[in-house]
């Protein structure tokens, strides 16, 4: 009942967001904000509730640490099936800190149809949060597509100057592709149907679907393209520099945090487990993907002239690590990609924040606008540079942990992709200190006075500071929170290997 | 004649004798109100007449009639169709000048002959009902007189659907000269024991594929689509995309599986192309609208393509499940479009018909509710979850998958891809900030009674999408005896 | 029908048909448009009766009455033939028929009795009809448009 909570407070905070907002255009803030909280305080319950013992425990696929499984549409077996591991449990903690950042990132950005604004960012956490903790295909799709339509809505109304390209393309790209994997569920629910199973879209029934290997190859190639337009990896990259550029600072924070890492979340959770062999014969294309990834974007990344979209590609880039991480089939490189997958999210929520920051006092994110920033606001450029260093991958930050693992877990499948993948370790200070350099030092322009970062805007990106600090300095809590969760996924696919 | 038979036959009885009253009530005093309250009041006898019938299902009426719970489901949804229409019709057609009284009577005959169609067994009742339906039709279209719209769009459905109905007449002609059987179920026979089917019988069905398809709108049929969309009011165009089409699909199913015509191999390649020309031709054209009538036209198209897929999925898996799907994707098409048309129908003025989507800008701060209606529905036509019209788009990728006809899925995907695109231009165009408000616009002209119909819509919309398990059961139980 | 008939040879007939009329109407049409002479004067444009120049335009336009008429009497007349049907089977129809006769013939009546009430038998023109009302009841009773 606990997990059917994590949803539903935050899809009634968001409608009562909504509604609150004819009383007064203040309200929804608050409530947003009350609603977080509340989730918070849920998420934490949910986390102590659980004793350590039971977190080090190897578990497999189907004894999950809080389960909730309810018949929902008995005609094709759909269940209501929502379950929790480790994994989940710390996406679910990065949505809500990401969450409260997004709140307070758009507290005195979001001027117009407030209500609104926190409704669609509270929905689209619902889904997100949703597609953690579904443990049925059909609710899972349902979830996947219910955090899309909000993030147009957020995108379309609230973006910038080019946001009707942007939100129309971002909708078009995910909804193609999260078609192809409908039918790649649906599919996948018959063969185990034909194969002499009940009809049912159960993600731990479906495990142990005996399928054609040429069937299971293209249900994993439908899975994995709706997760590589998320993630994304380069062919399917092409939506995010322009919905992240024209996303209003809050939905920036929540498309670079969340939304990216459920397609990291699904390649985990549904492409390896469901399709081992397949993934395996599939590892390759997926690291040389990866790796194609992480260079191309970062090679991208150092031509932009605009901040956010900068930041855009350098997130391509990092997720890039994802997709090696996850193929490459031993723990330590998949235990990295979580990693990645957390620090990331903490790092480039903040970078967006900061974009957002000055874009609201320069009102430009044009690299030609700003220079000599650093005098202006001292305190603000110094937490840039702390989080341009997490991002170029800074030993003791949490970024570096992420990339370290992934790279040493991939070391022991191919030292060649590895020493390629390794490559982007030179090109990411190259373009993180593009971004200092232009922006932060030279000549001050002739502007009227810009104030420095106000208390809520520093005590915000500080948070993320010290949550970059930890994971750097022990990551050790989330090594061990995800084992059991990825040594399941790891047990499938050499199960299927030998 | 048993008794059985005429409880079964009850419905129809009922519609008749509402329209014979409904005219003798305009003959002693002209009263719109009181003619839409009549025909209202008929249709919910017919449909509490509809309780005693599916008692005695399935009953054979003569050899025309067949009503089992497949005809008996969708006399109920072309009914409850019609009652929607009726209530739109009350607001939209009150404030107008002109005798509108005739207006419910022609709905309860195209009602009728919907009704008949979807109960026909019988090329002789498959025809009656076809032409009481369009000929009611004609004169539903063209009603606003006065306007040249109007009357151009009723001359080209006249004469279009006349063409059609010559071709599916001649087709029909043809099988009967080969097979000598006019009934569904002894052309079925006929056809079981020819080994091949020679030309005159391959004619005879391509020239009723085309008779249908054109009442349909499927793709190369479908010229007459967006004009007759345009031009006709509001509220009928919501009842030519409903109610037409959903009963003639009603028969479609049933004449292939009753005949046989699954089995006839070379059909099955035409019926791709038409479905994928469907979807691509409704999808591509419907990019370029900027009327949003005609932009739901093009979309009614790409729909209907969609339907025919899981109908062409028939040859390949088990026809109840056919049946299942085709019935579900109808039930959420017909909500979605009612409604769809529903806030079309609200938004217009006597002298205006709200269809540019100049008019559609900033209608969310405007008006919210109707705004956020509209938005419901272009989400369930886009197939997004927690919507009927994704649960029905669940079912035809489900029977596409059985049957394993992955092209047509294909066409599917790549159809809702440009499909999201244009229903998330007109939702994109309601959310867009409007610097000055025409004083006019601002005038909330609210009728009850499509209001009542619009918030019923969505509430069936949205609870079909979150809890379709209330409604799949029925269908599963009248599609498993189906065809039996 | 021969039931071992090819498809070809069945359709063959019907083929040589309409092969048939395409030619003859091509020749018809083509060969007044290759042999034929051709004039360009104005003279050419008018219609040839017997010499005698046309007086006035052919397009008449006549009351809407006159069709509203004509198709009232084609609908009722057909209608008629469905009686006719039945009387010639009157006594194998028996009462279920004779009940059918006559709800069939209720329904006639109405219409009737409904197309009286809206006027529509009424030869007069709108503007008689409405001189006719004021002349009978003063300027007040105005019953439609």
């Amino acid at each position: 009942m606990m997990l059917s909570a994590l949803i539903a407070v935050l899809f009634f905070g968001g409608i009562a967001a909504w509604m609150s907002e004819q009383r007064n255009p203040n309200a929804p803030r608050w409530f947003a904000l009350a609603t977080l909280a509340l989730e918070a305080l849920l998420a934490g319950w949910l986390f102590a509730g659980i004793p350590a013992a039971e977190m080090a425990v190897p578990a497999t696929a189907s004894s999950w640490l809080a389960e909730v499984n309810l018949l929902w549409i008995s005609r094709f077996g759909i269940g209501f099936h929502l379950a929790a591991d480790g994994l989940s449990l710390l996406l679910i903690a990065l949505t809500v800190l990401l969450g409260l950042m997004a709140v307070a990132s758009s507290w005195t950005e979001i001027d117009k149809r407030t209500g609104f604004f926190y409704f669609n960012l509270l929905t689209c956490l619902a889904g997100t949060v949703g597609v953690f903790l579904s443990a049925d295909l059909f609710l899972f799709f349902l979830c996947w597509e219910a955090m899309i339509v909000p993030m147009y809505f957020l995108i379309a109304i609230w973006g910038h100057e080019n946001r009707t390209y942007a939100a129309i393309k971002f909708a078009v790209f995910t909804q193609v592709s999260s078609l192809v994997m409908l039918v790649a569920i649906i599919v996948l629910a018959l063969a185990h149907y034909r194969s002499g199973g009940a009809l049912t879209f159960d993600y731990v029934a479906l495990l142990h679907t005996k399928l054609d290997s040429n069937l299971g190859y293209w249900l994993m190639l439908g899975f994995f393209i709706a997760f590589a337009v998320k993630l994304p990896a380069v062919p399917f990259h092409t939506w995010l520099p322009d919905a992240h550029t024209q996303a209003p600072t809050g939905g920036s924070v929540i498309l670079a945090g969340i939304l990216l890492k459920t397609g990291a979340y699904g390649l985990l959770r549904f492409v390896i487990p469901l399709f081992p062999e397949a993934a395996h014969r599939f590892a390759p294309i997926a690291i040389a993907l990866g790796a194609a990834s992480m260079l191309y974007t970062a090679a991208t990344a150092f031509a932009q002239s605009d901040f956010k979209r900068l930041v855009a590609y350098t997130s391509i880039s990092h997720m890039g690590f994802i997709l090696p991480g996850a193929f490459s089939g031993n723990l330590l490189a998949m235990q990295g990609a979580v990693v990645t997958m957390i620090a990331h999210g903490l790092s480039a929520g903040a970078l967006f924040m900061i974009a957002g920051f000055l874009q609201n006092r320069l009102h430009s994110r044009e690299f030609g606008e700003m220079g000599g920033l650093w005098t202006a606001m001292p305190q603000l450029s110094a937490l840039t540079l702390f989080f341009v260093m997490a991002t170029l991958g800074l030993p003791g930050l949490g970024n570096f942990v992420g990339e370290f693992l992934v790279l040493a877990g991939l070391f022991e499948a191919s030292p060649i992709a590895t020493a390629i993948a390794a490559l982007v370790l030179i090109l990411s200070p190259v373009y993180a200190l593009i971004v200092i350099q232009k922006a932060y030092h030279g000549p001050l322009q002739n502007r009227p006075v810009l104030s420095d970062g106000s208390f809520r805007e520093l005590a915000a990106l500080g948070l993320l500071a010290a949550a970059l600090v930890w994971l750097g300095l022990r990551p050790q809590t989330v090594l061990d929170v995800s084992k059991p969760a990825l040594q399941s996924v790891r047990h499938t696919l050499n199960a299927r290997e030998t | 004649m048993h008794s059985d038979a005429l409880i079964a036959l009850l419905p129809f009885l009922m519609m008749t004798a509402t329209a014979v009253a409904a005219m003798l009530a305009i003959a002693i005093r002209r009263n719109f109100a009181l003619v839409n309250g009549l025909v209202g009041g008929g249709i919910v006898l017919s449909l509490l007449s509809l309780a005693p019938a599916s008692h005695r299902a399935p009953v054979q009426v003569t050899e025309l009639l067949r009503m089992d719970d497949y005809a008996l489901f969708f006399i109920a949804l072309l009914l409850l169709a019609g009652l929607a229409v009726l209530g739109l019709c009350h607001d939209y057609f009150k404030e107008r000048e002109g005798q509108n009284e005739e207006l419910p009577i022609l709905l309860g005959t195209a009602l009728l002959g919907g009704s008949v169609l979807a109960a026909s067994s019988h090329f002789a009742s498959l025809f009656l009902g076809l032409e009481t339906l369009s000929i009611s039709l004609f004169t539903l279209i063209g009603y606003p007189v006065e306007q040249r719209r109007s009357l151009e769009a009723a001359v080209k459905y006249l004469i279009l659907s006349g063409t059609s109905s010559a071709f599916m007449l001649m087709g029909i002609a043809f099988l009967y000269a080969e097979s000598g059987e006019l009934s569904f179920g002894g052309l079925g026979r006929f056809i079981a024991s020819e080994p091949a089917m020679n030309a005159v019988m391959v004619s005879g069905v391509v020239l009723i594929v085309a008779g249908l398809g054109f009442k349909l709108s499927l793709a190369p049929f479908h010229l007459w689509t967006p004009d007759v969309y345009e031009g006709a009011p509001a509220p009928v165009t919501a009842f030519i995309a409903t109610v037409s089409k959903g009963a003639v699909f009603a028969l479609l199913l049933r004449l292939f599986v009753e005949t046989g015509g699954y089995g006839f191999a070379p059909l099955r390649p035409v019926l791709s192309l038409i479905a994928v020309l469907s979807i691509l031709a409704g999808n591509l054209l419907a990019l370029l609208q900027t009327n949003v009538k005609r932009l739901l036209a093009y979309s009614s198209i790409a729909h209907m393509g969609y339907l025919l897929v899981a109908f062409i999925a028939g040859a390949a898996i088990a026809k109840p499940l056919v049946a299942e799907s085709v019935t579900f994707y109808l039930a959420a098409y017909f909500i979605t479009t009612l409604g769809a048309f529903g806030v079309v129908s609200m938004l217009s003025s006597a002298q205006l018909e709200a269809a540019d989507m100049a008019l559609f800008r900033g209608l969310f701060w405007r008006r919210p509710y109707l705004a956020g209606t509209f938005t419901l529905m272009l989400l369930s036509l886009a197939g997004i979850p927690l919507t009927a019209g994704f649960i029905g788009k669940f079912y035809v990728f489900t029977s596409g998958a059985d049957g394993g006809f992955w092209g047509l899925l294909t066409a599917i995907i790549v159809g809702s891809g440009l499909g999201i695109f244009y229903y998330l231009r007109i939702i994109l165009a309601m959310a867009m900030e409007v610097e000055k408000i025409e004083p006019e616009s601002e005038e909330k002209f609210v009728g009850l009674q499509s209001a009542v119909t619009l918030v019923v819509l969505s509430l069936l919309l949205v609870w079909f999408g979150v809890f379709p398990g209330d409604l799949i059961p029925y269908i599963h139980a009248l599609a498993g005896s189906f065809g039996k | 029908m021969i039931a071992e008939a090819s498809p070809v040879s069945h359709i063959l007939p019907l083929l040589v048909f309409f092969g048939a009329i395409f030619a003859l109407t091509a020749v018809m049409l083509g060969g007044a448009y290759f042999l034929g002479q051709r004039h360009r004067t104005p003279r050419a444009e008018e219609p040839f009766e017997s010499g005698i120049v046309p007086t006035g335009d052919v397009h008449l336009r006549f009351s809407v009455h006159f069709y509203l008429i004509a198709i009232f009497f084609v609908i009722f007349d057909m209608e008629t033939v469905f009686l006719f049907a039945w009387a010639i089977a009157v006594r194998e129809a028996g009462w279920t028929g004779f009940i059918e006769a006559l709800i069939f013939i209720g329904i006639l009546i109405a219409t009737l009795i409904y197309l009286e009430a809206i006027g529509a038998l009424d030869w007069r023109t709108r503007r008689q009809r409405r001189e006719a009302d004021r002349r009978q009841h003063g300027s007040d009773a105005c019953t439609g448009p």
